[in-house]
């Protein structure tokens, strides 16, 4: 697993990362939903909308939206 | 806050969407719940009542779900203005609950310190602590109230647990306010949020995902093939269940009020009260309520959808379909609401954060067949169709739904061009909540409600129109000895309906529709439902209890009906018009006036009811026009 940081759009199917930052301008509905830093998150699935897993409650989140979602290794 | 005891106190619940608000509103409330709306906005107030173990009385208002009080959409501008008081007509509640989905806290919390810092008395209804235990989450509610310096009532309100506990929190004297503070800023409350999940609700060490029974589900039904096929497969199921289901409900209302009508005709004299009541009322208005079974079965499964989780499910998989004509996966929910109703599935727009995106569905959501019409398709593919298996005829109103759904998306991609861009881009977001057992008491009440709705509005708008209806067919009254006085069909011709429907026949014409059924068109513009009881009325069919020969008569009286040159008027190619019509054609004033709130612009209601109008006309007369021309009768 790569050390550094990338984006939840970048990292595979079924693992689980930590989200350390927001990049972009839509950071707003993120925060909306109740992402924020520190969070872990699953990823699910890929595709056109990206299925995620975090604080028990699974979450479709749009590719360029997750493309604002950094994150590392737990 | 606190009110004299002599009077009511308003509670408010709050909380994220799929936290369980409603669930424990019905619980709190069960049948004495009413909806209405706020003012100046047509946004559903739930309102109820319920009484605490010390016997107060207590009203409840269901605000509408919302993530924060920094509101973006319609319905979250709502709740927010409710709870700080600067919403018309309606006092600061005085207390709050705050209902949090126990699995979810470090999502949801933020709410609840949001509510805190309002200075109003907050009691904070800890749902779904079943599956917060089984997902890993170690609760301790005594810590989290200590932390938050209110009471925590924890919950499985699908269950009824927590209910009477809850109650017990909210008796007199109600919540002290919470002595704690916090920097009420984004950074600040994350920090606080922090703390409060480091004692109260942490995760164990094995929270990581897992595969439950939900995902199972999940990997059928929202994958690329086994998820489409299995939404088709409901889908039709759904309209098969529509027809078959309904056949001897409908069967029953049928036999009802054709035995009121022999009643009637055996108690009362011959005369003019007489015909009112049993061509007019009983006629009439049994035309529009033998709807009333297949109508109760479209909110059943549009309900169950929503209720076990499947809905979200068909929003992600209709996102990728929506996305192509402008709009996304969240105009799913208002356009499928439209089926049912289009003024419920408009509202539900003010979930769609996109202003653009709100502005179009509303504009294209009168295209997806409504409930309303459903008797006028029903009787038109019989007449169409007539003697064909259950299948063909879900399949054939499958194929009208679908053409009401297409043009509505090739509108919506034409639009989307004309319209100015958002100034703050929004994407697609959508929580999957877990799959639920089905609330089947909840269900029922809601199906209960639609069509008590729908048998008031039979009983006065119907039962309006259909007087009226009776009336303009009725007088003036031919002459004594004259032909039109021996001849049913004649002095129908000379009443004012039948001149009514001469004057607006060379429009008609055109369509394929004689006179009769052009007042029926122009009459269905007041209410889609009275099409069938004209129907009835100005063939002056007669009610018989044998339900096949009944509908064989109309059905014969259609069939036989000629012009004056002796071409037959309702060929194959004249209902195909008249489908294609009533798919189109804007018929609902109602919907005008909420579409005219909801956009807060005259205009754009009126644009879209002589628009939709034209286009149903121009469309008919497309079919019927260019089907002669290609030979088809």
């Amino acid at each position: 697993m790569a050390k550094e940081t990338q984006t939840l759009t970048s990292v595979a199917a079924g693992d689980t990362w930590r989200i350390s930052a927001f990049v972009g301008g839509e950071c707003k509905q993120l925060r909306e939903m109740g992402f924020c830093e520190k969070l872990k998150v699953t990823k699910l699935s890929n595709g056109r909308n990206i299925i995620c897993f975090t604080c028990g409650t699974k979450l479709v989140l749009n590719r360029k939206l997750a493309d604002q979602v950094l994150v590392i290794p737990v | 806050m606190i009110t004299d005891s002599s009077e009511s106190n308003t509670v408010a619940l709050v909380g994220n969407p799929n936290a369980g608000k409603t669930t424990i509103f019905n619980a709190l409330t069960g049948q004495s719940q009413k909806v209405g709306n706020y003012s100046g906005v047509t946004v559903s107030e739930k309102s109820g009542k319920f009484h605490t173990p010390d016997g107060r009385k207590m009203n409840l208002i269901d605000l509408p779900g919302c993530l924060s009080l920094t509101p973006v959409s319609v319905d979250e501008k709502i709740a927010a203005s409710v709870l700080m008081g600067s919403q018309a007509g309606e006092k600061v509640p005085d207390v709050v609950v705050c209902v949090v989905d126990a699995s979810s806290l470090e999502r949801q919390l933020r709410l609840v310190l949001e509510v805190i810092e309002l200075g109003l008395p907050t009691v904070l209804a800890l749902n779904m602590v079943d599956m917060a235990e089984s997902g890993g989450v170690r609760l301790d509610t005594a810590l989290l109230s200590e932390e938050l310096g209110i009471p925590v009532v924890p919950m499985q309100a699908n269950k009824g647990k927590g209910i009477i506990e809850l109650k017990q929190a909210l008796r007199m004297p109600l919540p002290a306010l919470s002595k704690h503070h916090w920097d009420a800023t984004y950074e600040g409350r994350m920090s606080k949020i922090g703390v409060i999940i480091e004692a109260a609700a942490r995760r164990s060490d094995s929270d990581e995902y897992s595969h439950t029974t939900s995902d199972k589900l999940d990997s059928w039904f929202l994958h690329p093939f086994t998820g489409w096929l299995s939404f088709i497969v409901i889908m039709l199921s759904v309209f098969w269940s529509i027809f078959a289901l309904s056949e001897a409900p409908m069967g029953m209302v049928e036999e009802a009020f054709g035995g009121l009508g022999n009643w009637v005709n055996s108690v009362m004299p011959e005369g003019d009260l007489r015909s009112l009541i049993v061509d007019g009322v009983i006629a009439g208005l049994g035309g529009t309520v033998i709807f009333l079974p297949q109508i109760m079965i479209l909110f059943f499964f549009i309900g169950l959808m929503e209720t076990t989780g499947y809905m979200s499910r068909a929003a992600y998989l209709m996102d990728g379909v929506m996305t192509k004509v402008g709009l996304s996966g969240r105009a799913f929910l208002p356009l499928l609401s439209s089926h049912a109703c289009a003024i419920p599935g408009i509202m539900a727009t003010r979930t769609i954060p996109s202003a653009k995106e709100r502005f179009i569905t509303i504009l294209i959501a009168p295209w997806m067949s409504c409930s309303a019409r459903i008797p006028v398709y029903t009787t038109l593919i019989l007449l169409l169709l007539p003697g064909v298996s259950f299948l063909n005829k879900a399949l054939m109103m499958l194929g009208i739904y679908s053409v009401g759904i297409i043009t509505g998306f090739i509108a919506a991609k034409v639009l989307r061009t004309r319209i100015p861009a958002d100034k703050e881009v929004s994407h697609f977001m959508l929580e999957l909540p877990s799959y639920r057992a089905p609330q089947i008491g909840y269900l029922l009440r809601q199906i209960a409600s639609r069509a008590w709705s729908f048998l008031k509005r039979a009983g006065t708008v119907i039962l309006g129109l259909t007087i009226l209806l009776w009336a303009l067919q009725t007088y003036p009254k031919p002459d004594e000895g004259t032909a039109a006085a021996e001849d049913s069909a004649l002095a129908l011709e000379q009443s004012f309906m039948g001149m009514a429907g001469k004057t607006v026949e060379p429009v008609m014409k055109p369509l394929g529709y004689d006179w009769r059924m052009g007042t029926a068109v122009i009459a269905s513009f007041a209410a889609r439902e009275v099409f069938v009881s004209n129907l009835m009325i100005t063939y002056s069919i007669e009610e018989d209890d044998d339900e096949d020969k009944m509908n064989q008569s109309l059905r014969d009286k259609l069939v036989a009906s000629t012009w004056p040159d002796g071409r037959k008027i309702y060929t194959p190619l004249t209902i195909l018009s008249l489908l294609v019509f009533f798919i189109y054609a804007l018929q609902c004033l109602p919907t005008t006036v909420v579409v005219m709130r909801e956009l807060n612009s005259k205009k754009w209601a009126i644009y879209q009811l002589v628009g939709m109008s034209a286009f149903a006309y121009v469309a008919a007369l497309s079919v019927f026009q260019i089907g002669k021309l290609l030979g088809f009768e």
